[in-house]
């Protein structure tokens, strides 16, 4: 009994913690003048995300940002898959060593890894581009993408694949019907966690994209302590917006080719 | 295309992207900071180190970084643990994870932002300790975020984190044997040593991974001490990103070297705690 009240109060202080900061700042995204020590708003009112939406500044970051986050995904995706399936499946000469070089940016401060490029990418004329950021973010993105895959991969085995050849499946045709639908769930952790490490990063963008790639992370920092705090709870939500928009896209593109691929 | 389909080959193409794009940019910019940490005025010198070594404000940053570190590894850890711990059986249901997922949509920074929101001066607990009689004005509540302490950037940290340490170790207690536990039971063992012998074994590993990747992670950190940090002490890569990017190319080397001494601890903290755990593990396997 007691056991029980215990858990049921662990359960409903953690969903507080979690949950509770986050509505609070939906709160303050709506409100209209929150006067301390007022526990809720006493006016609400849409000004803030309107503003936000008519910022040239913030409008010009977020293209900046969804074209960066979007080439990041592709190319964190096309990367990770092939390692993470051939590091689930597939016994091979020097494999902890590779692992172990695949997992190093978490380790590496990433601050020092671009420092250090940074002078070579200047004369490779990729300095203050998108290219050259998207390289970087490449950097925290890939090892967070590969070990998600490869416990995904685990977790389908090979005997599927097995009977999909047996079949006389094309690998095209073995990766759309099997991975794709059965890789889901790891591959949208891997994809939302992907854009939120891409919007994280203040460093890596300032000093590639030498305040000329200017990313939503780049106008957040000076925004903090200017601009009014219903502006900044609704910049702020528009950080958990767009990995939720970026996972709706995801799946709606995998679901229609796995949907095309069934049909005979 | 015979290469291709070469069993044997196979799989290093398919690591070949992610490896020589990881293993590129990790070697050429770890040797060429390496290299720039010991040139002053386009000669070769350790004057960078000299000087950092002599600075006491370097020496403070350091432990400064440490601490905050430290602390915020550790009470992560612990409350991630204790929640996956005592609710697994709730955690495994998905309308449960996407809460726990919810603080992970979060850029850090973001989450540094909410904890103002939340601890500053004329924040919401401060305006309900006001309502609640605690306080009797704004004046009153504690400094808890932009603190010298560095209470706020635990705070983010810590909210941050918790969720990191619950989705890592999810998996373990979904794929540990339940009949262990119950073996322990009919052999007349407590919940204590149910525990100790039917889950900690399984668990610890995970949880020094997932100890040393957040203490390299917040000891490398900028973006939460660069927005919610005081002007002494700082963080060491706040510190290093200030010398890299204030302009002045005397003060780059020191940045550099700032750095080095940063990937070096936290190289060594990783080696230190593999080969303490390498011993155990061997003891574990022997059966004592």
């Amino acid at each position: 009994m007691l056991r029980n009240l215990l858990k049921k109060s662990l359960m409903v202080s953690a969903v507080i913690l979690t949950v509770g900061p986050v509505i609070l700042v939906m709160l303050q995204s709506i409100s209209f003048r929150w006067k301390w020590p007022d526990i809720i708003p006493q006016q609400f009112g849409l000004r803030a995300w309107q503003g936000v939406f008519r910022d040239p500044n913030l409008l010009q970051a977020l293209t900046y940002s969804m074209i960066i986050t979007g080439a990041v995904v592709m190319l964190t995706m096309i990367i990770s898959m092939p390692a993470a399936r051939a590091l689930a499946f597939e016994q091979f000469k020097g494999k902890t060593v590779i692992e172990t070089v695949l997992m190093l940016p978490l380790l590496i401060p990433l601050l020092f890894i671009v420092m250090g490029i940074h002078l070579t990418m200047i004369r490779l004329n990729l300095a203050d581009t998108i290219i050259g950021v998207v390289i970087v973010h490449l950097l925290p993105a890939v090892p967070y993408a590969i070990r998600i895959l490869r416990t995904g991969y685990e977790r389908i085995g090979t005997r599927w694949y097995e009977q999909a050849t047996v079949l006389g499946a094309s690998r095209f045709k073995q990766f759309w019907t099997i991975t794709v639908p059965m890789l889901m769930p790891s591959i949208r952790s891997a994809i939302v966690l992907t854009v939120v490490i891409t919007l994280s990063q203040y460093a890596l963008t300032a000093i590639i994209g030498g305040g000329i790639i200017t990313t939503l992370p780049m106008i957040y920092y000076p925004y903090f302590n200017s601009a009014d705090q219903s502006i900044m709870a609704a910049f702020t939500l528009l950080f958990a917006v767009l990995p939720i928009l970026f996972w709706f896209g995801i799946e709606l593109v995998c679901k229609s080719i796995t949907t095309m691929i069934r049909q005979p | 295309m015979k290469l291709l389909r070469n069993k044997k080959v196979r799989p290093y193409l398919h690591i070949a992207p992610a490896f020589l794009m990881i293993a590129g940019l990790l070697g050429y910019g770890v040797i060429n900071g390496i290299l720039e940490s010991l040139q002053m005025d386009l000669s070769w010198s350790n004057e960078a180190y000299r000087f950092l070594f002599v600075e006491s404000t370097f020496w403070t940053s350091l432990w400064y970084t440490f601490y905050i570190t430290l602390i915020s590894t550790l009470i992560a850890l612990m409350i991630g643990f204790g929640i996956t711990h005592f609710l697994f059986p709730y955690l495994v249901k998905d309308r449960w994870k996407a809460i726990i997922w919810v603080p992970m949509l979060f850029p850090h920074f973001a989450a540094g932002y909410l904890i103002v929101l939340l601890f500053s001066d004329s924040g919401w607990i401060s305006g309900l300790s006001y309502k609640a009689g605690f306080i009797s004005g704004l004046e009153e509540f504690p400094n808890l975020v932009n603190d010298s302490m560095g209470i706020g950037i635990i705070l983010t940290y810590v909210w941050k984190e918790i969720p990191f340490v619950v989705l890592m170790l999810l998996p373990v207690y979904v794929q540990m044997d339940s009949r262990l536990k119950d073996v322990v039971r009919t052999l007349g063992g407590k919940k204590r040593n149910e525990f100790l012998t039917a889950q900690w074994p399984f668990l610890w590993p995970t949880i020094i991974e997932i100890a040393i990747i957040l203490f390299a992670f917040i000891f490398a950190a900028f973006e939460v001490p660069y927005l919610l940090g005081v002007t002494f002490p700082q963080m060491t890569p706040v510190l290093a990103f200030e010398w890299f990017f204030e302009g002045n190319w005397e003060q780059r080397p020191l940045a550099f070297a700032a750095m080095v001494v940063v990937t070096l601890i936290i190289i060594s903290f990783t080696i230190l705690i593999y080969s303490t755990t390498q011993k155990y593990r061997h003891r574990l396997m022997r059966g004592s």
